[in-house]
């Protein structure tokens, strides 16, 4: 009996990746019912699970194959042509002998679940002489058996339901029959060579277990550790030397392998989605293409598992509420085939999968408005946002309603766990979308959960780990504390940074490491951001690797750490997510911001910080005299600065980047335009523009979204300066704020609203 | 490892123990859950973990909580003088080390000579065995961990 155990184990592995392919298989035939390739290889399959469950004696499971590979002989021999009922009629038939395949996992039996009904519609397919008719007898016959039946097998009900209805409507589109060539390629095709079929990797690859593999994988970072530990000790003898510095390649070669055995193609998800959206679309009666790409894509096998439950959402979502009805679409001018895009790629250590649809889009208006209703914003402040940070309203619990606007009903329903789901792996999403044109959503993973990019800090002597995704900035903390004053207010300290008041925690109090009166005067401040919640960990210093050899790679400050689980003791602290091995052997704790978040209470300390700076003096003011400014140097050698709060980035680019339109000077970043503004120009300082050499590099200081896509172009960034003193509003050209001492001499500062409009008014030639 | 029940010429059942030293008081755990001793052994502090838990051990790349059976014991603080030894137990397929003064030896006894804990404060404390010259007090690794787990909360609202 162990031996059989083993056998069914080993038999079930394959059917259940059989009945994949049969799902990819039926969808194609679907498309190209006359591919007797496809048509074999489905009948193959079908055969080879007839004849192990014989073996095996699970006799129903055995029968029902038994109806289907008949009826598929028929179609081998080109008695029918394959046609959309028969494919609804073979999916159902995968989908119960899934059932049947899942309770043999689970009890060993077969179950109760014996699908007569599925039986006599397969039987009567067979009979029928025409196409058009077998779904009228299957009908009959189903419907003698389905009252008796129903109570005992609610998978197989579940899973028909939604294929029944559109599969009776679409009845009239009749294929042309199958002409004589056809069948006779067909008879000959199981005599052909297994090798012939395509995507065969029997030989090229094994089954192992994951466990295993992640065992190997600890294995090696221990070996790292010797390495290093090697490495430092062994320099005396040439002959030892070189030895350690062949093991040291050797091991770092090992560890790449290592990782890489973890790491699976995206296929394995995406071979899923014709199956999805096929049901789905015709569930919905709409015609939808599913355009796949990058299905190659590699990523942790882990996450692979964790992003199947969105993504299916996601594409349901697209097919129910992003495509159009074909009325509509006909009415809009769109063909009558939806196009969805499932597209992945790899981009700077996260993969990207994008979601796309050319459906109806969704009003950005009716969101704000909604978001407004709902109180999750103030009118005020959802008119200054940007588009993309108003459709992140969609993914709040609840947000879309039934009395919603129908733009956008049903979109939100789910997005919330979509959402959940996504960061419960360390990833983010986003959408975005134009009314009438179609809509996008963009899922960013890491590359691996074992790996994650992360700051390492220390605070009172403690080494910790702060994952770099929740990270906004940081501040350095000087001993005067003129540049960023943190204010003492009834033990909740606040950090001023530009305009705002941040509330921040004392990393170190506030993990109890050490007495308060020893700590040090500087420090940095780590301004992270979870959710919406924005607050600042201080902390003594930031650590830079030490040696290349480490476990962790430096790039810019930040490590690939291998993430280890912490102990069930540990982990309902939640203040931890998980701990790394440094390379000198010791072990650094990876925060939980999230947790943190909670136990200190941040959105309590947010609170009171929006308090105070509501009654600090004059807050709209733009213009503060502690406000920051960035300095630069226009074309002409001129200084000028831009308050830093109006400044979302700095990009560089060369001259010859810049694509002059008939009334406009545009540069292309992210497959955006974003139009550029000479400062020269609105400041008539010149009247006209300088033909530059080409290769001349610019800096776009790129403006906040709220202004749309546009940029000032200058010649260099001088510094960020402080402000002084008054602004004298003495210059009054348009496109300024006035005159101020910044860093030391008086400078034009501009004021970038102005310029914006102005920009509209007056393209640049 | 080699069978823990061994059967003697009497026909008595047989079981090993694994004995430590903490504060010079002999305490034993089942030898078949220790899987192994380690001389030394750096241990990194976790800030805000019940006092005893005294940090994480990195055992070959695995991760083991550590915990202070001196604290946890409520025994006073180890001297400087004393190098801890770290004992690793498999407690349903996770490791823990726990941190002893001393390891003594692995004895064989019979379960029936243990007799009940005459003292039934400390739940952690299965039993009592006399030996030549001094009590064994029987130690059940889960319900350390048990107990661990229901003050593990306790410190968080420092701050």
């Amino acid at each position: 009996m162990a031996d059989n155990e083993e056998f069914i184990s080993e038999f079930l592995i394959e059917a259940s990746e059989n009945l994949d392919q049969l799902d990819q298989d039926l969808v194609a035939l679907e498309k190209n019912p006359h591919d007797p390739n496809r048509l074999a290889s489905i009948f193959r399959t079908i055969h080879t699970i007839k004849g192990t469950c014989g073996f095996f004696g699970f006799t129903k499971l055995s029968n029902l194959s038994h109806h289907g590979e008949h009826l598929l002989g028929l179609l081998r021999d080109g008695k029918f042509t394959f046609n959309e009922q028969l494919a609804s009629l073979l999916l159902e038939l995968v989908d119960a002998i899934r059932t049947f395949l899942s309770s043999i996992e689970s009890t060993g039996k077969e179950g109760d679940a014996a699908f007569p009904d599925l039986c006599q519609k397969l039987d009567a397919a067979c009979l029928s002489t025409d196409t058009p008719s077998v779904h009228e007898t299957a009908e009959r016959t189903a419907a003698s058996t389905a009252s008796t039946n129903q109570s005992n097998q609610p998978d197989n009900q579940i899973v028909s339901a939604p294929l029944a209805e559109p599969v009776a409507s679409t009845t009239p589109n009749d294929l042309p029959e199958a002409d004589n060539s056809t069948s006779g390629v067909s008879s000959d095709i199981l005599s052909r060579p297994e090798s012939t079929r395509s995507g065969n990797t029997f030989d090229s690859t094994i089954r192992v277990d994951v466990q295993l593999l992640d065992t190997i994988v600890d294995l090696v970072g221990e070996l790292v550790l010797a390495r290093n530990q090697l490495r430092t000790t062994a320099t005396d003898e040439p002959a030892l030397l070189d030895a350690v510095n062949r093991i040291h390649t050797v091991t770092g070669e090992l560890q790449e392998v290592a990782m890489k055995t973890r790491m699976a193609p995206i296929d394995q998800l995406f071979n899923k989605f014709p199956r999805i959206v096929r049901d789905v679309a015709s569930a919905c009666d709409k015609k939808v293409n599913l355009h796949i790409d990058g299905s190659d894509t590699e990523l942790d096998r882990t996450l692979i598992e964790k992003i199947r439950d969105p993504l299916t959402h996601l594409i349901r979502n697209a097919i129910d509420h992003g495509i159009e009805s074909k009325d509509m679409r006909s009415v809009t001018g769109k063909p009558a085939l939806g196009e969805i895009s499932l597209r992945a790629f790899q981009e700077s250590g996260q993969v990207t999968i994008e979601v796309s649809d050319d459906g109806a889009g969704i009003s950005v208006d009716a969101v704000r408005k909604k978001a407004v209703e709902k109180g999750l914003v103030t009118d005020d402040v959802a008119s200054a946002m940007s588009d993309e940070r108003i459709f992140q309203f969609i993914f709040e619990p609840g947000f879309s309603t039934a009395n919603a606007v129908t733009d956008i009903s049903g979109r939100g329903v789910g997005m919330d766990v979509v959402r959940t789901n996504i960061e419960s792996i360390g990833g983010t999403i986003d959408i975005s979308s134009q009314r009438g044109i179609g809509t996008v959503v963009r899922v960013r993973i890491p590359l691996t959960l074992a790996i994650i990019p992360a700051l390492i800090i220390s605070s009172g002597g403690e080494r910790l780990a702060i994952p770099q995704p929740y990270i906004q900035e940081l501040v350095a903390l000087r001993k005067n504390g003129t540049s960023h004053m943190i204010d003492g207010l009834e033990g909740a300290p606040v950090l001023r940074l530009r305009d705002r008041l941040i509330p921040v925690v004392y990393l170190d109090r506030w993990l109890g490491l050490r007495n308060w009166e020893k700590r040090p005067t500087s420090g940095t401040v780590v301004v992270v951001k979870v959710d919406n919640h924005e607050f600042g960990l201080v902390v003594d210093a930031v650590t830079t690797s030490e040696n290349q050899h480490s476990h962790a790679t430096e790039t810019t400050g930040l490590w690939f750490i291998v993430v280890k689980a912490i102990s069930s003791l540990l982990a309902p602290m939640g203040i931890y997510s998980g701990a790394t091995v440094m390379g000198d052997g010791s072990v650094v704790l990876i925060l939980d911001l999230r947790g943190i978040t909670m136990a200190a209470d941040i959105p309590a300390l947010t609170r009171r910080a929006g308090d105070l700076q509501s009654t600090s003096e004059e807050p709209q003011d733009v213009v503060q005299e502690s406000s920051r400014y960035l300095v630069c140097e226009t074309h002409n050698g001129h200084r000028v600065a831009v308050p830093l709060n109006q400044v979302q980035r700095l990009e560089n680019f060369l001259q010859s980047e810049i694509d002059a339109t008939a009334d406009s000077c545009f540069v292309k970043r992210n497959g955006e335009l974003t139009q550029l503004i000479d400062p020269d120009r609105v400041l008539h300082t010149s009247e006209e523009l300088e033909k530059e050499t080409v290769g001349l590099s610019l800096v776009g200081i790129i403006l906040p979204n709220e202004l749309g896509n546009k940029a000032l172009a200058v010649r260099r960034i001088i510094d960020v300066e402080t402000g002084h003193g008054q602004l004298e509003k003495t210059a009054m050209k348009s496109g300024l704020l006035g005159t101020l001492l910044v860093g030391g001499s008086a400078t034009e500062v501009m004021d970038v609203v102005a310029v914006s409009q102005w920009s509209e008014e007056n393209p640049l030639l | 490892m080699n069978s823990i029940m061994n059967t003697s010429e009497d026909g008595t059942d047989q079981k090993r123990c694994c004995t430590f030293l903490i504060e010079n008081t002999c305490f034993a755990v089942e030898a078949d859950c220790v899987t192994e001793v380690l001389q030394r052994g750096v241990i990194n502090n976790v800030p805000l973990a019940s006092p005893a838990i005294s940090g994480l051990l990195n055992l070959r790349g695995r991760i083991v909580p550590a915990i202070d059976l001196r604290i946890f014991l409520e025994f006073p603080p180890a001297p400087h003088t004393i190098k801890h030894i770290s004992l690793i137990v498999d407690i349903s397929n996770e490791w823990y080390c726990f941190l002893v003064d001393k390891l003594l030896d692995v004895k064989t006894y019979a379960p029936h000579q243990v007799s009940p804990p005459t003292n039934n404060s400390s739940s952690v404390l299965t039993g009592v065995l006399p030996d030549s010259d001094q009590l064994i007090h029987f130690l059940s690794p889960e319900k350390i961990l048990k107990n661990l787990l229901d003050i593990r909360t306790e410190s968080l609202s420092v701050g």
